[in-house]
């Protein structure tokens, strides 16, 4: 096995992060990505729509979770809680502040060009404006008639092509 | 049920599905709902865009009824066209509304709202969106609370 001096710094997933914590033996520390911290956390609370979160991510809000999970055994334990308090809050506040511009740009009937927009969203939020559009694709499908179109299963459709490959083969 | 009896030239009601069959086939011509009509129409378009609460529709079902009747039948609706125009006026404001009623929502991290007169039609369209984002803002807020019961294991 390997051994490390105490002290060094290391990068390692998460998981393995999550394993080795434990606040009563201070096995590890977690130092917060800086995403997490007082300088990103002024800007996000100026404009949370500015920030790429796919660039800084792509996992923001999932991550930012996890990281809630460490605490920093340096710390009283009474700031700690304000600091994991202000994380989450900051979370939830960029969150909040970004669901209209994803609503809205999700639900655009006039097929606007988002990529831009989605480009900058995390996993999270991309998830969401996914489903945002469905809602819309469906509706625009229902509308123009197609909604009651009985098409042909894809899985047919194959299963005709097979044959004739067998009958040639 | 029973239906009928079906004497020529006097009205009868019968339900959406057997009125759109009938008239495909030719065999009658249909009566549009009282509130299908242009005046009507345009009132309730101006309320919906005057007031911030939902406007009581005349059918729980207007966009599909007018969305069947203007395909099937529009030759026995007059200005059809703009009744057209009008429903579809009216849906858009009535999104655009529940839109900025789920932002306030979320800005100010509600915990009930209750939203009025709503058709199936609209809460259909944008339910899906609102429901995962209202739990994602669950799950981001049940996070204030410290302690090792409270982290959520997936993401």
């Amino acid at each position: 096995g390997f051994s490390f001096l105490q002290g060094s710094k290391l990068e390692i997933p998460l998981w393995l992060a999550k394993g080795l914590h434990d606040s009563k033996r201070r096995i590890i520390s977690v130092e917060l990505p800086k995403i997490y911290r007082e300088a990103w956390r002024t800007v996000f609370s100026a404009d949370a729509n500015v920030v790429d979160l796919h660039k800084m991510g792509p996992y923001y809000y999932g991550l930012g979770s996890q990281l809630l999970n460490f605490e920093n055994p340096e710390n009283p334990e009474i700031a700690q809680t304000i600091l994991q308090a202000t994380d989450s809050v900051c979370s939830l506040q960029t969150f909040v502040a970004r669901f209209r511009r994803i609503m809205d740009s999700s639900q655009n009937a006039y097929n606007e060009d988002t990529s831009v927009l989605v480009a900058r969203l995390d996993e999270l939020e991309r998830a969401l404006f996914h489903l945002g559009q469905k809602g819309l694709n469906d509706f625009q499908c229902w509308e123009k008639g197609q909604a009651s179109q009985i098409t042909a299963s894809s899985l047919v459709q194959n299963y005709g092509k097979r044959k004739l490959a067998e009958v040639d083969g | 049920g029973d239906l009928g009896p079906f004497n020529p030239g006097l009205p009868v009601e019968v339900p959406v599905w057997l009125a759109i069959n009938l008239k495909q086939r030719q065999k009658c011509r249909l009566i549009p709902p009282e509130w299908m009509d242009v005046g009507k129409l345009e009132e309730i378009r101006d309320q919906e865009r005057k007031e911030d609460t939902f406007t009581p529709m005349p059918s729980p079902y207007y966009m599909e009824l007018t969305k069947l009747l203007l395909n099937y039948a529009s030759d026995n609706i007059p200005r059809a066209d703009e009744i057209r125009t009008l429903v579809k006026d009216t849906w858009d404001t009535r999104m655009a509304k529940l839109r900025l009623s789920a932002d306030s929502f979320v800005r100010q991290q509600e915990a009930h709202a209750k939203l009025d007169n709503l058709t199936l039609m609209e809460i259909n369209t944008t339910g899906t969106f609102l429901t995962q984002a209202l739990d994602h803002m669950y799950k981001l807020r049940t996070n204030l609370q410290p302690g090792e019961s409270s982290h959520s294991q997936e993401f």
